[in-house]
């Protein structure tokens, strides 16, 4: 790989790129070959995958729009590669098209002969029903790109111009942007994962789900760094300085998960009402147990006392390997969501989990890959990036 | 005056004209071998730790551990009292309700590090103490105000009345006096 | 590959943190003015009103102690009335002196120099208001300590499963480590006033408070780093006591009272008031003490800016709360939701909503979050809503319960309004003597971010 430090591109990308198309596309087809066997474990295992991908593009649209409502001056060497992620979500918008096939064997509430005898799904059926299902999914994506494609297009605008009013355009688009960007996480969250399970309900879910993503997003963020920067590509740009505060990060919203976690099991736990804690019997009663304890220790107490010395956060082996970390766990907590409304009776891994995760991972990256190959990899012309390069952290 | 009477020196002050000049002084101070001097100053000064030669502050492993005592002797003492002492069953909950636990654990454990953050830091820094030689100076109280120190204490290997003068004065110290009891 | 230095644009400086050309002499010569000079005769003013209320609230108190809990105005089904509606907004104002002297300075907030000391001696006295209500709402008094694990002749301990108990802890820790927080960042504004004092009082009231600060940078090292821990564990745990004082009502199983997403809204709802208390006291202190150098409108934007937001979020709380009480299809959650926007405590609800939602929305203009008289009056009306806030929560899903035979209104009588009312003469008080007789901006803080203070003048950290 090679790197101009003056234009900060990359002029020769090797072919890791088209490498990963070949293994996405080897995995899609595999997972096509899964549809035909066992149709119901496919929209579940490509549920869960599709939503762990999409999942970090949303995440990086969530950290671009920060960065430009705060006026962050640090973050700004990252906010190419944070632009980068989040242009994957109009690939990922057309990847969401074979879970419309998969409705009727991913929910239970679009089976009319079975709302017909239950009560609860009767009264929710209003919102609980494919048509309007589908609308929605159309109102989230468009949302979701038109913010992409805008901050993408006064992005690459401010690379060509020193126009420093674009800073303020990419701030006015941001404001409104995080608004409509909290109402379409929240009811995506409860439409494709809460829905999976059409009688249970939380009102932290939405915030939850948003908790995960953010944290994967800067997961994979920290990680593309690393490797990138194990290939001598923006050293010297993003400095240890950084690293420090991306563990910061890692730390904080981990921590943050955690939060939204335990609130949600607490007070159903305590509550004790059987229409809210069947959700958390589920999850404990049968062998999802381990999963349940993986996620309490692995996607919170192994990274909060790992990431917790500052030396930590600045160790590039540390950060490396907990990026690599929480991604899994991501991953788990995802599967954890999904998988018992298909397998309650407990831990059931089927080979479409990973071929899918491959299948729609080989595609994302090399949608990211391709992007990052094809542009400065830090906004040149940004009036913060000098800062930004010199910030140090204390 | 008569010298009979005059104290020994406790040591030397001298002033710096801002915080650039200070953390110049304090390097040239290090570079010099001077190990007890200190740069006295209204506000912390970026870099000066790395400019004097401290290694980082201790504090965090103090904290840590205060942390780990608070939230310890908290589950302990809510097993104790709930589960061995007087077991009562409410509301439906086991004894060991670790998740009920979780609120109470988490404050001592915050309390006890903040105690700790204090008196640790405080213990550090040999404070609460009101006499020092550096209070002998009546120019000393403008370090809180605008002015920037070098204090170096006679306890120096170093210290020579004439030659750290010199070298105070040498380094751009002005006002250079020798602290002792009036 | 280029060897050439790569081209790196740089920022326009941003606007100074403090304005009117400030030197280190000048900010403590400013600051301390406010405190040396001649006690200013509306001092006394305010501070004879203020104890005026402090005595309604002493009186209040000792009636409720000769009388008991009835002569509030609770009832059958209202079994939790003012008593913890004010306990709950004390506390949530309380959140944004943390907020800002913790959150904003791990964030690198350099601005929040201005109003950190200030902001944290109102989270200090608005706890103090809050501990009031628990401490006082227990009926019999006397076994206060109860609440503490203390051995007692029952030989019985507290409950550790009642979420009472853990606003217990979680209050007074949070007293405890502001207090400790707030008291590190004076110690170096103390031996200020210690050196500058001219009277053998103060010199020693002031030197033994300062404990021997020699501004050494032996002494600096641990400082900051103590400061620093102070600022990381007091961040979880300004989240964590709204989170608890949530779950007083989270816990139970009352329609209304029984949603997950409480924790964090109460944490965003805390901050929102917070703020706009903050707002309210530092329009008033800047004009009156000339702070306007200090304290400038950029700051006022940006805690502005953060009503907006934690005011959205509150916006977005209510939205879920309603949407999932109808998704649920649970027929009571549905009934108390449509009771709190139509039924008997309608108005109390349209007063929250137009206060908590729409009011900070003029936020979103520049030209209204930077005048001074709006800020003034949307931050009176966020106060006002948030206390109705809680006043929704508690009393409407209270005053009509499972039982439809127990429904009833609730009133209150002259003597809640009246210990509420005797609240703010405590907070008052303690306000103005805190004025009076300590640095209201920090000194350190505010020198540490003048452009001169960089050794390396010109080079720009942020």
């Amino acid at each position: 790989m090679q790197y101009d430090q003056h234009t900060y591109r990359l002029t020769d990308t090797g072919n890791y790129g088209t490498v990963a198309l070949i293994v996405g596309v080897v995995g899609l087809i595999g997972s096509a070959v899964g549809y035909i066997t066992d149709p119901a474990q496919f929209f579940h295992s490509y549920l869960t995958a599709f939503f762990f991908w999409l999942s970090l593009g949303l995440g990086g649209l969530f950290f671009v729009m920060l960065h430009h409502l705060v006026g962050a001056k640090w973050s700004v060497v990252l906010r190419r590669l944070s632009e980068n992620i989040m242009m994957t979500i109009p690939v990922m918008a057309m990847l969401f098209i074979p879970l419309l096939f998969g409705i009727k064997e991913l929910f239970h509430w679009s089976h009319p002969e079975l709302v017909a005898t239950d009560h609860l799904l009767q009264s929710k059926e209003p919102y609980l029903n494919v048509t309007f299902f589908i609308l929605r999914a159309v109102v989230y994506f468009v949302i979701w790109m038109l913010l992409a494609f805008l901050l993408n297009r006064y992005s690459l605008k401010q690379d060509q111009a020193h126009d420093n009013k674009l800073v303020r355009t990419l701030r006015v688009i941001s404001a409104p942007g995080m608004i409509l960007f909290a109402l379409s996480i929240t009811f995506a969250g409860f439409d494709w994962l809460m829905s999976l399970d059409a009688h249970w309900y939380s009102t932290i879910f939405g915030v939850y789900v948003f908790s995960g993503n953010l944290l994967g997003m800067l997961a994979f963020l920290t990680f593309s760094i690393l490797s990138l920067q194990s290939k001598n590509v923006l050293t010297g740009v993003i400095t240890p300085e950084h690293h420090h505060d991306l563990g910061k990060l890692l730390f904080a919203f981990t921590v943050f998960w955690a939060y939204m976690a335990f609130s949600q099991y607490f007070l159903i736990w305590y509550g004790n009402i059987p229409e809210e804690t069947v959700w958390f019997l589920e999850r404990w009663e049968s062998s999802w147990k381990i999963i349940s304890l993986l996620l309490v220790f692995g996607h919170f107490a192994v990274p909060f006392f790992v990431l917790f010395p500052a030396g930590a956060k600045r160790h590039r082996g540390v950060l490396m390997v907990i990026s690599i970390w929480l991604l899994i766990m991501h991953w788990v907590d995802l599967h954890w969501l999904v998988m018992p409304s298909l397998h309650p009776h407990g831990i059931h891994f089927s080979w479409m989990d990973p071929v899918t995760m491959i299948g729609l991972g080989g595609v994302f990256v090399w949608l990211f890959r391709r992007r990052t190959a094809a542009k400065p990899l830090v906004p040149v012309n940004d009036p913060g990036l000098g800062d930004s390069i010199r910030f140090i952290n204390h | 005056m008569n010298k009979q009477i005059m104290r020994e020196a406790e040591g030397m002050l001298a002033e710096f004209a801002g915080p650039g000049n200070l953390l110049e002084a304090a390097r040239e101070m290090r570079k010099a071998g001077y190990t007890h001097f200190d740069c006295h100053s209204p506000f912390p000064i970026h870099g000066m730790d790395a400019a004097m030669g401290l290694k980082r502050s201790p504090l965090g492993w103090i904290v840590g551990l205060a942390a780990l005592f608070g939230t310890s002797a908290a589950l302990g003492l809510q097993w104790w009292t709930g589960s061995i002492d007087y077991p009562l069953v409410i509301s439906g909950k086991p004894l060991f309700s670790f998740q009920a636990y979780v609120p109470v654990t988490f404050a001592l454990g915050v309390l006890l590090s903040a105690v700790a953050a204090l008196v640790g830091m405080l213990a550090l820094n040999g404070l609460p103490r009101l006499h020092h030689p550096v209070f002998h100076s009546e120019r000393f109280g403008k370090f809180s105000d605008d002015a920037f120190f070098i204090s170096v204490t006679a306890d120096d290997p170093l210290f020579d009345a004439e030659k750290t003068r010199e070298f105070l004065q040498h380094i751009g110290g002005k006002n250079v006096e020798v602290l002792r009891e009036s | 590959m280029s060897t050439e230095a790569p081209h790196i644009p740089t920022s326009p400086g941003a606007p100074p943190l403090v304005t009117g050309n400030q030197t280190f002499a000048s900010v403590t010569e400013n600051i301390c003015r406010i405190t040396e000079r001649k006690t200013p005769p509306v001092w006394y003013l305010a501070l004879g009103a203020a104890m005026s209320l402090l005595l309604v609230l002493f009186g209040s108190i000792g009636y409720l102690f000769w009388e008991g809990t009835g002569i509030w105005g609770l009832n059958n089904p209202v079994g939790w009335g003012w008593a913890i509606i004010n306990f709950v907004w004390w506390v949530g104002i309380g959140h944004a002196g943390t907020l800002i002297s913790a959150i904003l300075f791990l964030l690198r907030q350099r601005w929040r120099t201005s109003i950190n000391r200030f902001a944290e001696a109102m989270t200090l006295f608005a706890i103090s208001c809050a501990l009031i209500f628990p401490g006082i709402h227990v009926g019999r008094i006397w076994v206060a300590y109860w609440m503490f694990p203390i051995p007692n002749q029952m030989q019985m301990w507290p409950n550790f499963r009642s979420p009472l108990l853990w606003d217990v802890f979680a209050v007074s820790t949070y007293f405890a480590a502001s207090l400790l927080f707030w008291f590190t960042g004076l110690i170096p504004d103390l031996a200020t006033f210690r050196d500058r004092a001219t009277s053998k009082i103060k010199k020693y009231i002031f030197g033994f408070l300062a404990l021997g600060w020699r501004g050494g940078n032996r002494q600096w090292r641990h400082y900051e780093l103590a400061y620093l821990i102070l600022a990381g564990i007091s961040t979880p745990l300004v989240l964590s006591v709204h989170s608890v004082v949530s779950t007083d009502f989270a816990i139970s199983i009352i329609p209304g009272w029984h949603t997950t997403i409480f924790p964090p809204y109460f944490v965003a709802g805390a901050i929102f008031s917070g703020f706009a208390m903050v707002v309210t006291l530092t329009i008033i202190a800047r004009k009156l003490f000339h702070l306007e150098d200090f304290i400038t409108v950029n700051h006022l934007e940006r805690m502005n800016k953060i009503i907006l937001l934690t005011g959205s979020m509150v916006g977005y709380a209510y939205g879920m709360e309603f949407f999932i009480a109808w998704y649920s299809g649970n027929i009571y959650e549905q009934a108390v939701f449509l009771n709190r926007a139509f039924g008997q405590y309608a108005w109390a609800y349209w007063i929250m909503i137009s206060c908590n939602v729409i009011v900070p929305q003029l936020f979103w203009f520049r030209k209204l979050r930077t005048s001074i008289p709006v800020m003034f009056i949307a931050s009176l009306l966020i106060n006002v809503g948030m206390w109705f806030e809680r006043f929704v929560i508690v009393v409407t899903s209270l005053a009509q319960d499972f039982l439809p035979a127990n429904w009833d209104y609730y009133r209150p009588t002259i003597w809640d309004i009246s210990t509420f009312v005797g609240s703010f003469g405590l907070f008052f008080t303690l306000f103005l003597l805190f004025i009076r007789f300590l640095p209201m901006i920090s000194i350190t803080e505010v020198k540490a971010v003048l452009p001169q203070a960089d050794p390396h003048q010109g080079g720009s950290h942020e």
